[in-house]
């Protein structure tokens, strides 16, 4: 009986110890150094809020938090949005399904450096995209897609979705595979049409799934960095800089470690805000 | 009871999570004893990193350490190679910790960050005069910041500029008189997208780059005691005008402006580019591009107002927090002697910083049939006399080459103009230096 009570304790105690070094640890040894002047090498110097004070007066960190909102506004809808639609057509029983699957999900397999160099070229003054929008009769002269403070953080945007969309449609496609086919037949012989289904049974069911990949998919967005570093550097002019970008290049091409951390803790606080909001909001119905 | 039990069970949890979070601690003590008599005769080994060596030069690498361990037994070279990218956060990571490396392969720019923070050996105490005396004075003076040395120069290059012969040829330019100047560079610019469409010059302008523009112009960057700007001259004026102009004009890729060297290397390889600053790349367009690689003809840099050349310079340096600075520096000096060099050098093109070395004729005499790699290592070492290191060691560098990168940016997509740009640039820079 006493045994009974400890076992499931210590099934927990490996996970906790592990999340408590890798992830409890670190964080609130980030929340201490946000409050250091830290170099990395030195001791760090305590230094009270100066931080966050030469943060919220620092005009580059307010614009890398607009640039990170831009993204979360329009990467977000996208995830979220796109892949139920490529779920429910990869979910249909045809022969050589499975390579679609496979197709869209090999975006998400690739490493992003990759991806980066490849869209690089696609992007390029004189690239697949120019010249393919060229030979449309859409554009008369090459967009500067990466090199344009206009639209270089929108050309990241789209890697980003591109990216993403096969991993949240596996999600997706579990949850169609869980609802229940009666569900469908009920509603053929009620005389529900393929609009009806999909809006009436398929997108209700989904909901769970799409309180997931939201919450996913905005921590996604809001700590974006691989595309940015291997595509823009942040630039021009750090147009398409988030705020990762951002805590990466005070942490570490110039040392200011403390001030890094106290960028990361406001980063962690929106996410956090985000997740709750997700929480709230979409999965009201869900917790019945 | 069940309060009691539960009770325990989470005090096992704190228990468990102090101990853990305790060993991943840093280490407090250090020991202060830690600088092993490296003359006794007890065995040590110096961990030795690299920056993307492998496997390119791992035969010649291991070769050197086989030869430095035999020399002196009692040291084992343990050698890790790391991704180029990598290595600045992985050697901060390793100080950060205090499991720094014994010998490292470091570039100037983050080793004098290192540097300031006191991190890394001073080589003007570490290293015997007769001994500095074997390196290229530029090349042992591009490391000092502080009255610190903080490295030994490992290897050089100068800069190079490629031409494509058949570029130059469509366009009806003479490839024996490449550009050799910023105006040329721009006048062969207009002539080749005239008649080719396609681009003569391709500057690369991130960073750290554009101060070295400045300075080529004839700008000086600081005061002398470091403690203002002083590029907002005539000369600084011109640059910041020169390049708005090329860009708003279409004179150099778009690119020039957010990309790296990756960018440049790849348009030159694709023969979309008549002519960049790349000497050190021309193995990769040997084996990616052999055509174009058969149409390249090196010439002198491309220089401004001061005729100075760009000399760059690859370091060893020794982290403080070694056990055993002297075999580490011993080790170092090894590396870097000029048989060692000499043997590298011949391998890739770069330039040895040893004196001893650059006399060989294979930096003097172009061989019979020479290809376009003899002809970029003669015209590299030829220039070594006139190149420099244009850009010193400075603190806060990233935050100073970043603005200057900024207001460079802001003039050329027409947010400012070029005076306007100077002067936000001139501004922020008073700021940095005054810190």
């Amino acid at each position: 009986m006493r045994t009974n009570k400890i076992t499931p304790y210590l099934f927990l105690l490996p996970g906790c110890i592990i999340l408590g070094a890798f992830i409890f640890y670190p964080m609130l040894q980030a929340i201490w150094m946000s409050f250091t002047d830290y170099n990395m090498i030195t001791e760090p110097e305590f230094v009270k809020l100066d931080n966050y004070k030469n943060l919220f007066n620092d005009e580059l960190f307010w614009k890398t938090l607009m640039n990170t909102f831009l993204y979360l506004i329009c990467v977000v809808p996208a995830l979220v949005i796109i892949p139920i639609f490529l779920a429910v057509l990869v979910n249909q029983k045809l022969r050589g399904i499975a390579f679609f699957r496979s197709a869209y999900y090999i975006p998400v397999v690739t490493s992003l450096v990759v991806a980066g160099i490849a869209w690089d070229w696609v992007y390029k003054e004189n690239g697949l995209l120019n010249y393919m929008l060229d030979i449309l009769g859409i554009i008369s002269e090459p967009i500067p897609w990466l090199t344009s403070t206009d639209t270089a953080l929108f050309a990241v945007m789209v890697v980003t979705v591109w990216k993403g969309l096969g991993y949240y449609m596996i999600i997706y496609l579990a949850g169609l595979q869980s609802i229940p086919s009666n569900l469908y037949e009920a509603a053929q012989i009620d005389g529900a049409n393929w609009w009806q289904q999909v809006t009436r049974i398929t997108i209700p069911m989904l909901m769970p799934f799409v309180l997931i990949v939201s919450i996913m998919s905005s921590i996604a967005a809001m700590k974006v960095f691989e595309e940015i570093y291997v595509m823009t550097g942040g630039g021009p002019l750090h147009s398409s800089e988030t705020l990762v970008f951002y805590i990466y290049t005070e942490a570490f091409d110039r040392l200011n470690m403390g001030y890094a951390s106290a960028a990361g803790v406001i980063l962690f606080l929106l996410t956090l805000v985000f997740s709750i909001i997700n929480l709230k909001f979409m999965g009201k119905d869900n917790t019945k | 009871m069940m309060r009691k039990k539960a009770k325990l069970i989470s005090l096992l949890f704190i228990i468990a999570f102090v101990l853990i979070v305790s060993a991943c601690g840093k280490e407090e003590t250090k020991e202060d004893g830690n600088k092993q008599n490296d003359d006794s005769k007890e065995e040590i080994t110096l961990e030795f990193w690299t920056m993307q060596l492998k496997p390119t030069f791992t035969d010649y690498i291991e070769g050197v350490i086989a030869d430095f361990e035999k020399e002196n037994p009692n040291i084992k070279i343990d050698w890790l190679d790391v991704p180029a990218a990598d290595l600045d956060k992985k050697i901060l990571s390793a100080v950060s910790t205090d499991s720094a490396p014994d010998v490292v392969n470091l570039n100037p720019t983050f080793a004098s960050q290192l540097a300031q923070l006191d991190a890394l050996v001073n080589m003007e105490e570490a290293v015997a005069d007769e001994d500095k005396d074997k390196y290229v004075k530029g090349a042992w003076e591009a490391n000092r910041i502080k009255d610190i040395t903080f490295a030994i120069p490992w290897y050089l290059s100068t800069e190079v500029t490629l031409n494509n012969k058949q570029i130059f040829e469509e366009a009806g330019l003479d490839i024996k008189n490449p550009p050799s100047t910023f105006e040329e560079a721009r006048e062969a610019s207009e002539i080749i997208k005239e008649k080719t469409g396609k681009y003569g010059y391709f500057p690369s302008l991130d960073l750290s780059l554009v101060l070295q523009h400045m300075v080529v112009n004839g700008a000086e960057l600081t005061n002398e005691d470091g403690t203002k700007a002083a590029f907002n001259s005539k000369e600084g004026l011109e640059m910041f005008e020169y390049f708005t102009e090329l860009y708003k004009e279409e004179l150099i890729p778009k690119e020039a402006l957010t990309g790296d060297q990756r960018e440049t290397i790849d348009m030159y390889q694709a023969g979309q580019v008549a002519f960049f600053a790349g000497s050190q790349f021309i193995s990769q367009i040997k084996e990616n591009a052999p055509d174009i690689y058969k149409n390249t003809v090196p010439s002198e840099a491309i220089t401004g107002n001061s005729g100075k050349k760009t000399m760059s310079v690859q370091n060893v340096v020794v982290p403080k927090q070694t056990k055993h600075e002297k075999a580490a520096v011993q080790f170092a000096l090894f590396l870097t002697n000029a048989e060692n060099q000499l043997e590298f050098s011949k391998l890739t093109p770069i330039l040895p910083s040893s004196l001893e070395a650059l006399e060989d004729p294979y930096f003097t005499e172009a061989p019979e049939g020479a290809e376009a790699s003899d002809l970029v290592r003669i015209t590299s070492a030829a220039q070594l006399e006139d190149a420099e290191l244009l850009v010193p060691p400075m603190e806060n560098y990233d935050e100073l080459r970043q603005s200057m990168y900024d207001a460079i940016s802001e003039s050329m997509l027409g947010k400012l103009s070029p005076q306007e740009a100077l002067d936000k640039a001139e501004q922020e820079w008073n700021e940095i230096l005054s810190k």
